[in-house]
């Protein structure tokens, strides 16, 4: 068995749960290497036209989050799993692509034989109009285990 | 061009001697001030300014959009819309839902562009003034909104459907296929309205008009665009909107279709629109009412590609032709 979790999160309550959920189910599985992956989006040209904004934008989203993605990786080391097998990624995505496409191609090129993802509960408005991550991975994860946390 | 020369223009073309000295402008910033007789003097173009576009949304008239003026081409009297630089940021509600919308001079550029050679989109081209603002000239489209077309249609629902409809069927799959060809590109229309599309008096080709509305990136780059032509097909096969307070006010027709009608028939986005129109039209074929079914709030399954809707949509058009 692929004893590689990569753990999707937005920073989110929810996603955060994802990432207890994973603390605890691996507390005795020292062996396990966790991704976790938070992916920030560069606004559109088309909203923020002016580059230097949007690169500042960018940055101050990086620190915020890189904050936040060192408590997230706290919670699994309280769950003695060793700091060593735990790695914080932060990917800055400038093109229109979706970020479920995102977390499938770091799946296949980090070989990850599970992908966790939290579910934020949105309304069916919300996904006809903007989409879910958590549908997106699971209609369309293939060769591994997807885990969807609510 | 100079003053006397411009005048000369000015009255062979807009019919009207200019009385006065010509009031010329070259940046457009700041366009409240831009007035009916002005003349916009762009990369060495003149077009002198007839007014302001109104938002006649619905048949009503609406407030003037001081950022979209009429205009006149000096050069061969073709008459144009000049959509000047507008920044503006906005919460738009679909239905209850919001969603943050921005104005973008950059997209509607790029669309215009992109499109330059497609029929079913309005054609135009971007000029900077002499600020660096991007000011798209457009052609006026001689023809009828779409939303006005419907409306004036003079039959009942049972002879339009099966005598205008497919027609007019065939010209809203072309505007899809347009909408899909632009989505191909990685674009999107951003405000798909049935007053956005006009049917040119000529040629009687259907034309998408003003794409300049975008939105933050999300999971579904194309859901606004979807959730449009979700309307634009409810609104085409119903021959206009069906609402359950219309229906109350039909007296005792009206009050037994609706006791027919479940919440899952209604519209996803409008809780009073109804989308399962074959309960009020069993004429429908299942095909369509299928394609419909998509934009209710019963629906379990959404598309999420044009090219979704678009494969239905063809299916539909074999069966209505059998």
């Amino acid at each position: 068995m692929n004893k590689k979790i990569l753990i999707a999160v937005d920073l989110s309550e929810n996603s955060l749960k994802a990432v207890d959920y994973v603390a605890k189910m691996m507390e005795c599985h020292s062996e396990v290497d966790i991704t976790l992956l938070h992916v920030i989006r560069e606004p559109s040209p088309d909203v923020m036209p002016d580059e230097q904004e949007r690169r500042n934008h960018v940055e101050k989203n990086r620190a915020e989050s890189l904050g936040l993605m060192e408590k997230a990786g706290a919670r699994l080391t309280a769950h003695d799993i060793p700091e060593k097998n735990i790695q914080l990624k932060i990917q800055i995505c400038s093109k229109p692509v979706t970020v479920a496409e995102l977390i499938l191609h770091e799946r296949r090129s980090g070989k990850y034989g599970t992908i966790v993802v939290g579910r934020r509960g949105m309304s069916k408005k919300e996904e006809f109009l903007f989409g879910s991550i958590s549908n997106k991975v699971v209609r369309e994860a293939r060769d591994c285990t997807v885990w969807v946390v609510e | 061009m100079n003053e006397a020369l411009l005048k000369e223009k000015i009255a062979f073309y807009s019919r009207f001697p200019h009385r006065g000295k010509v009031n010329i402008v070259t940046d457009t910033s700041e366009f409240m001030n831009i007035k009916e007789s002005d003349v916009l003097e762009l990369a060495g173009n003149f077009y002198l300014v007839r007014g302001e576009e109104i938002e006649g949304r619905f048949g009503l008239d609406g407030e003037p959009k001081f950022w979209v003026k009429k205009a006149i081409d000096l050069k061969d009297g073709s008459s144009k819309v000049i959509k000047l630089v507008f920044h503006e940021s906005f919460k738009m509600y679909i239905g209850s839902t919001p969603i943050q919308c921005f104005r973008s001079p950059q997209k509607e550029t790029r669309i215009l562009d992109l499109t330059r050679l497609d029929p079913h989109f309005m054609k135009g081209f971007t000029i900077q003034d002499r600020c660096g603002n991007l000011v798209r000239i457009i052609d006026k489209i001689q023809g009828t909104r779409y939303y006005d077309y419907i409306h004036e249609l003079d039959a009942d629902h049972e002879t339009y459907f099966h005598e205008g409809f497919p027609a007019i069927l065939d010209n809203i799959v072309q505007c899809v296929e347009a909408i899909n060809r632009l989505h191909r590109m990685g674009d999107v229309h951003g405000d798909i309205r049935n007053d956005h599309i006009f049917i040119d008096r000529n040629s009687k080709t259907y034309i998408w008009i003003d794409f300049d509305y975008t939105y933050e990136w999300s999971e579904n780059p194309f859901g606004v665009d979807l959730y449009g032509l979700g309307n634009i097909l409810l609104f085409t096969v119903g021959k206009g909107f069906h609402n359950v307070p219309d229906m109350s006010a039909c007296g005792p027709e009206g009050m037994k279709l609706l006791s027919c009608l479940t919440p899952d028939d209604l519209s996803l986005f409008f809780k009073h629109r109804v989308a399962n129109l074959q309960k009020l039209f069993p004429y429908i074929p299942d095909s369509l009412n299928h394609i419909l079914m998509h934009f209710s709030h019963g629906a379990e399954v959404f598309y999420e590609t044009s090219e979704e809707l678009l494969h239905d949509l063809k299916a539909c058009q074999a069966e209505l032709i059998r």
